[in-house]
C-alpha cells in the first residue's frame, strides 16, 4: 500500500469536477431565475390565465313596422385551442365521433388556423346541448376542446326576404386582410350578403373578454375579470313583412322556377319589398354550413343564392316601350292623338319586324295599352338608337341604382357609339327598331325598372332606392335615413300625362287587365321579353293609385311567357297588400 | 458500535442528509397538496424515510471491509434481481422496473444495484494493484457492463448512465492511467450511435426535444418548456411555499417525482435553490473528504462511488428542469418521491459514513 501512488491528485481532480457541476447548476439557475425570471414569470401567468372571447350578439333587424326579422338565439360552439391539444389525432378522432363531423374536416379547420395557435378554432356552431353535455363529461379525454357560448343568428321567417337580409359566415382571408384594422380575427362571423353585409359595421357589436384561471387541462377554476360584450346596433328596414310575404307568395303561385319583385315608395325610394325566387334558408349559414350543403346551393342550376332583383340582368321587352314613348313625346314626334297604321308588321329595307297581330288604324294610347309593336318600331326608327339610349340613361337604365345592398349590377344600354364595345357587334340600322321594343342587346335589372317607373309616377324624380329606414338610438329618437333625390329628369307635363293615360289604359283595357284592382286606378306596362334561353320573360311594371302614386311595383317572372298572364297577377297581389297597408297605417 | 466509532461519525454529512430528507418532505407535500389525499403521500414518504434510515444504519453497522469481502454474492444477487425484473417485473410508465414484494409494495432492483455496484467495483478495482493495462481494466468493465446492459433493457437509460458515471469516477480515483481513460472515453463516444439505435422511440424523442424543445411544444418538449417556466418564474425569492401556479395547476408532469425540483425553484426561488444546492454541496464535500482520509483504497473508492452517484443524480435531475440536460427518469436524491431511490441513497450515505467512521487518522 506504500508503493501505490497517492490518490490525492486524482481526488482533487474529481473534487474540481463535482464543484464545477454544482457551479454550472448555480450559474444556470441564476440565469433562468434571476436574469430571465421576469419573462418566465410572465409566461407562467399566461399559462394560468386564459382569455375567452365573449361573442357580441349582432344587432336585431326589424321591418318598418317593428317586427323582428333577424334576431339571435343562445347556442353552444365547440372549439379547439391548438396549443392545448395534446395528441391531436386521438383527440380529433374522439371529437369527430362525438360531433358526427368527419375527422379530415376538423383537421382542415385546424390546419387553416395554424398561424394563430392561441385563438380558439371553432369546429362546430350551434351544437346540440346533448352533445355538449357529452363533451363536458369527457373533458379529461379531450384536452384542448372547449365550449363557447356564441349566439347564433336566427332568421325568424326562414327563407322570407333571404336575398335582402343576406347571411353571415366566417370571415375569409380576403375579408380579414381588408378589415384588419377593424379588429376582426379569424373565426369571426361577418355579413356575407344582403343587409347583413351592407350594414356589417352597425350590426356587429364589440366582443367582450373573459379572463379565467385554468389548470393544465384547461379546466376553469375562477373568473379573474369580465368585460361584457356590447351588442350590435339594431336597425329598422323599409321592408314591410306583409308586402314581402305577398310578393313571395305571389311569385310562388306562378308555379314557375324563378322571378323577382321590387316594391318601392315612389316619393322616397324606400323599398317596401324585395323578393327573389327561388330562395334559401339563411339559418343554414348561421350554423356554419357544411361543405356539401354549400356545394349543393352553389351548384344548383336554379341559382337560389342569386338576388334576381338587383344582381341579374334581363331583356326588358315591352317595358322598355316606356322609354321609347318618353323620348318620342319629349321630341314631339308623337302626341296622344297621333294615329298609326298597324298592319301587323314593319318593313325596313330587306328586314321585316313582326307584331302579334294586325291592329288596323289605332291611336297612340291604344298603342301603349295593347303594346303594339309597330307603333314603337315606327317611333324608334324615327328617333334613332342614339336618342333612345340617351333617354334610357336619363331614366336610370344602364347604371346601378345605388341601392344599399351589395352585388348590384348595371345592365346594358347599347347605342350606335358603344354597341361594338358592349356586345362586340356593330350597330345595324334595324337595331333602333329592335331596341324600341326592348329587344336586342338591352338588359336591365328589376330594381332599375322600379326606379324608372317611380320617376315617371312622380314627375321625373329619380329617387335612390334604399332598404335602411332608421337606426334606433338608446338615448334619443332614431336616426332616420333621409331620401336621396338622385336626379330630377325634366319632362314636360304633357309627356307625363300621356304616359299616365296610356299606362292606365294598359290595366283598364289593354295587355295588363290581370293587374286590375277594384276601386283603385292602377297604371302599368307589361312586357314579354324574347330571350335566347327559352320562353319569353314576363314583366309588369306599374304603380297605384294612378292619380296619387303611393306604391310602385315591378314583377318579373323568368320564362313567364306573357307579362299580362304571369307577371300582372303577381303585381296585383302585391299592390293589394301594399295598399291595404297604406289604408291601415295612419 | 463503540464510542470511538461514534466519535468519528461524520455529523455534518448526516445532518445534511437529514435536512434534505426533511425539506424534501415539505416540498413533496406542496407538490401533492391538491391531490386527493396529500397526507397519505406524506405518510408513505415518512415510511420510506424510516426504511431508508434503517438501511443506512444497517450499512453503517457492518464494517465496509466486510461488505467488500461479500462482493461476489452481492454482485451475483444484484444481477439475478435485474434478470428477474426483466422476466417477472411489473411495468410502469412504459418500462419494466419493478419487482413486487407482496401485493402492495415493490422495489426497483436497479436502484439497489447502483449501491451494490459501488461496493463490488471498489473491491474489484482494489484487487488489482494497478489498473495500468487493458488486461486489468477489461474485467472491471465487464463487471459493470453486465448490470448496465440489463438496466438499459428495462429500459432505464438514466440509471444505466448513472452507473457509467460511477464507474468512470471510480476508475479515475483508482489511478487508471490517463491513456486508458482516454481510450475508454473514445470508445464510449464511438458506441454512442450504436446506443442511439438501441434506444426506444420515446427516448430518442426526449433527446431530440432537448436539442429543440420548440419543435414540438405540446409533445416531447412540453415537460422541458413547462419545467423551465416553473423554475424561472420563481425568480429570486419564489412564489411562496404551496403557492406555485405551475405546480398547483399541474403544468408539470411527474412533479412529485422526477420534476420535484421545479417546485423548489418555483415556490422558493433562487434563494431556496441555493440552500438546496448548499446542502448537497455539504454532503458531496464531506464525501470527498472521507474519500481522501479513508484508511484504505477500498474505502476511498467506495466514498468516491457514492459521491459520483449523488453528484450525477443531482446534476442530471436539476439540469433537466432548467434545460441543461435531456429528460431522463432520474430522481433527485433524498427529495423525489420514491422508496427505492430513497433507500438506495440511504445505503449510499451509510456507506460513506461507514468509511469515514472506520478511518485511522483523525480528520481535519
Amino acid at each position: 500500500m506504500i508503493d501505490r501512488p497517492p490518490p490525492s491528485r486524482r481526488l482533487q481532480a474529481l473534487s474540481v469536477v463535482v464543484a464545477s457541476l454544482v457551479g454550472v447548476l448555480l450559474v444556470r439557475l441564476w440565469q433562468v431565475q434571476v436574469l430571465q425570471g421576469a419573462a418566465y414569470f410572465r409566461q407562467s401567468e399566461e399559462n394560468r390565465i386564459r382569455e375567452y372571447t365573449l361573442a357580441a350578439p349582432r344587432g336585431i333587424i326589424y321591418d318598418r313596422r317593428g317586427r323582428a326579422l333577424v334576431a339571435n338565439r343562445p347556442a353552444f360552439t365547440v372549439a379547439v385551442l391548438p396549443l392545448e391539444l395534446r395528441d391531436p389525432p386521438v383527440v380529433v378522432a374522439r371529437l369527430a365521433a362525438l360531433l358526427g363531423t368527419p375527422a379530415p374536416q376538423i383537421e382542415a379547420r385546424l390546419r387553416a388556423a395554424r398561424a394563430r395557435p392561441f385563438e380558439p378554432v371553432r369546429i362546430a356552431r350551434d351544437v346540440d346541448p346533448a352533445v355538449v353535455a357529452r363533451i363536458e363529461e369527457n373533458r379529461l379525454d379531450l384536452p384542448g376542446v372547449i365550449i363557447l357560448a356564441d349566439p347564433v343568428r336566427h332568421y325568424l321567417h326562414g327563407s322570407r326576404a333571404a336575398h335582402l337580409l343576406g347571411y353571415v359566415g366566417e370571415i375569409d382571408s380576403d375579408e380579414l386582410a381588408a378589415r384588419r384594422t377593424e379588429g376582426y380575427r379569424p373565426g369571426d362571423l361577418i355579413g356575407k350578403a344582403g343587409v347583413e353585409k351592407a350594414y356589417e359595421t352597425l350590426l356587429r357589436g364589440v366582443d367582450g373578454r373573459l379572463r379565467m384561471e385554468v389548470d393544465a387541462l384547461g379546466r376553469p377554476l375562477r373568473v379573474l375579470s369580465r368585460q361584457p360584450p356590447v351588442p350590435g346596433r339594431a336597425i329598422v328596414l323599409t321592408i314591410d313583412l306583409d308586402v314581402q310575404a305577398a310578393a313571395e307568395d305571389a311569385l310562388q303561385a306562378t308555379g314557375l322556377d324563378a322571378g323577382a319583385v321590387v316594391v318601392l315608395d315612389p316619393a322616397t325610394g324606400e323599398v317596401l319589398a324585395l323578393a327573389s325566387m327561388p330562395s334559401f334558408d339563411p339559418n343554414l349559414f348561421a350554423r356554419g354550413i357544411s361543405p356539401d350543403r354549400w356545394q349543393a346551393l352553389a351548384s344548383d342550376r336554379r341559382r337560389p343564392l342569386l338576388n334576381r332583383a338587383i344582381s341579374a340582368t334581363y331583356e326588358p321587352g315591352s317595358v322598355f316601350k316606356l322609354v321609347t314613348a318618353v323620348a318620342a313625346l319629349e321630341r314631339g314626334i308623337v302626341s296622344r292623338r297621333t294615329v298609326f297604321d298597324a298592319p301587323g308588321y314593319f318593313r325596313l329595307g330587306q328586314w321585316t319586324f313582326g307584331d302579334l297581330r294586325a291592329w288596323g288604324r289605332i291611336d297612340f294610347i291604344t298603342g301603349i295599352a295593347h303594346s303594339v309593336n309597330v307603333v314603337f318600331y315606327t317611333l324608334g326608327y324615327r328617333l334613332g338608337g342614339e336618342v333612345l339610349a340617351q333617354y334610357a340613361f336619363l331614366l336610370g337604365l344602364g347604371e346601378p341604382t345605388g341601392i344599399d345592398l351589395p352585388g348590384e349590377v348595371a345592365g346594358t344600354v347599347p347605342s350606335p357609339a358603344t354597341k361594338q364595345d358592349l356586345v362586340g357587334e356593330p350597330w345595324y340600322p334595324g337595331d333602333a327598331v329592335n331596341m324600341s321594343i326592348g329587344q336586342g342587346a338591352v338588359t336591365v335589372t328589376p330594381v332599375q325598372v322600379a326606379r324608372m317607373v317611380a320617376a315617371l309616377a312622380t314627375g321625373g324624380r329619380l329617387m335612390q332606392p334604399h332598404v335602411l329606414l332608421a337606426v334606433p338610438h338608446p338615448q334619443h329618437s332614431p336616426d332616420r335615413v333621409a331620401p336621396v333625390l338622385q336626379r330630377q329628369v325634366s319632362l314636360r307635363p304633357g309627356t307625363l300625362a300621356v304616359l299616365r293615360e296610356g299606362m292606365r289604359a294598359v290595366v283598364d283595357r289593354g295587355s295588363g287587365v290581370a293587374a286590375r284592382l277594384p276601386g283603385v286606378a292602377v297604371a302599368g306596362k307589361t312586357g314579354s321579353a324574347e330571350n335566347p334561353r327559352g320562353r319569353p320573360h314576363a314583366w309588369f311594371a306599374g304603380y297605384a293609385p294612378a292619380d296619387d302614386p303611393q306604391v310602385v311595383v315591378v314583377a318579373f317572372v323568368e320564362h313567364g311567357f306573357r307579362g299580362g298572364i304571369a307577371a300582372a297577377p303577381v303585381a296585383r297581389a302585391v299592390l293589394e297588400a301594399a295598399l291595404a297597408r297604406q289604408e291601415g297605417s295612419p | 458500535m463503540s464510542r470511538r466509532l461514534l466519535r468519528y461519525l461524520d455529523w455534518p454529512l448526516l445532518a445534511a442528509t437529514v435536512a434534505l430528507l426533511a425539506g424534501g418532505t415539505v416540498i413533496l407535500y406542496s407538490a401533492v397538496q391538491n391531490s386527493a389525499d396529500p397526507w397519505a403521500v406524506v405518510r408513505t414518504r415518512l415510511a420510506h424515510i424510516a426504511v431508508s434510515l434503517l438501511v443506512l444504519g444497517a450499512v453503517l453497522a457492518v464494517d465496509y471491509q466486510t461488505w467488500a469481502r461479500l462482493w461476489r454474492p452481492l454482485w451475483a444477487g444484484s444481477v439475478l434481481l435485474l434478470v428477474l425484473v426483466l422476466v417477472a417485473g411489473r411495468s410502469g410508465g412504459g418500462a419494466q422496473r419493478w419487482l413486487a414484494i407482496g401485493p402492495w409494495t415493490g422495489f426497483q432492483p436497479s436502484e439497489l444495484a447502483k449501491v451494490t455496484l459501488i461496493i463490488t467495483l471498489a473491491r474489484h478495482m482494489d484487487g488489482h494493484r494497478d489498473l495500468g493495462s487493458w488486461r486489468a481494466v477489461l474485467p472491471v468493465l465487464v463487471h459493470a457492463a453486465v448490470p448496465m446492459v440489463l438496466i438499459v433493457r428495462q429500459p432505464d437509460l438514466g440509471t444505466a448512465l448513472a452507473v457509467g458515471a460511477v464507474l468512470a469516477a471510480m476508475l479515475v480515483a483508482a489511478g487508471t492511467p490517463l491513456r486508458l481513460l482516454a481510450g475508454l472515453g473514445a470508445g464510449a463516444a464511438a458506441a454512442a450511435p450504436l446506443v442511439w439505435r438501441m434506444l426506444h422511440d420515446y427516448q430518442r424523442q426526449r433527446l431530440l426535444a432537448f436539442l429543440d424543445p420548440g419543435a414540438d411544444p405540446l409533445g416531447a418538449g412540453y415537460a422541458l418548456i413547462q419545467s423551465r417556466i416553473a423554475v424561472g418564474s420563481g425568480q429570486i425569492w419564489g412564489k411562496g411555499l404551496l403557492r406555485g401556479t405551475q405546480n398547483l395547476l399541474h403544468f408539470i408532469p411527474e412533479q412529485h417525482t422526477d420534476f420535484i425540483f421545479t417546485v423548489v425553484g418555483e415556490e422558493l426561488g433562487f434563494a431556496g435553490a441555493v440552500v438546496l444546492l448548499g446542502l448537497f454541496s455539504l454532503w458531496l464535500w464531506r464525501g470527498l473528504v472521507i474519500a481522501a482520509c479513508a484508511k484504505d483504497r477500498v474505502g476511498t473508492l467506495m466514498a468516491v462511488g457514492a459521491v459520483a452517484l449523488t453528484a450525477f443524480h443531482l446534476f442530471v435531475n436539476v439540469g433537466m428542469t432548467v434545460g441543461l440536460m435531456p429528460v431522463t427518469g432520474i430522481p433527485l436524491p433524498f427529495i423525489s418521491h420514491g422508496g427505492s431511490a430513497l433507500v438506495a441513497f440511504g445505503a449510499a450515505t451509510g456507506l460513506v459514513l461507514n468509511v469515514g467512521m472506520r478511518r485511522k487518522k483523525i480528520l481535519f
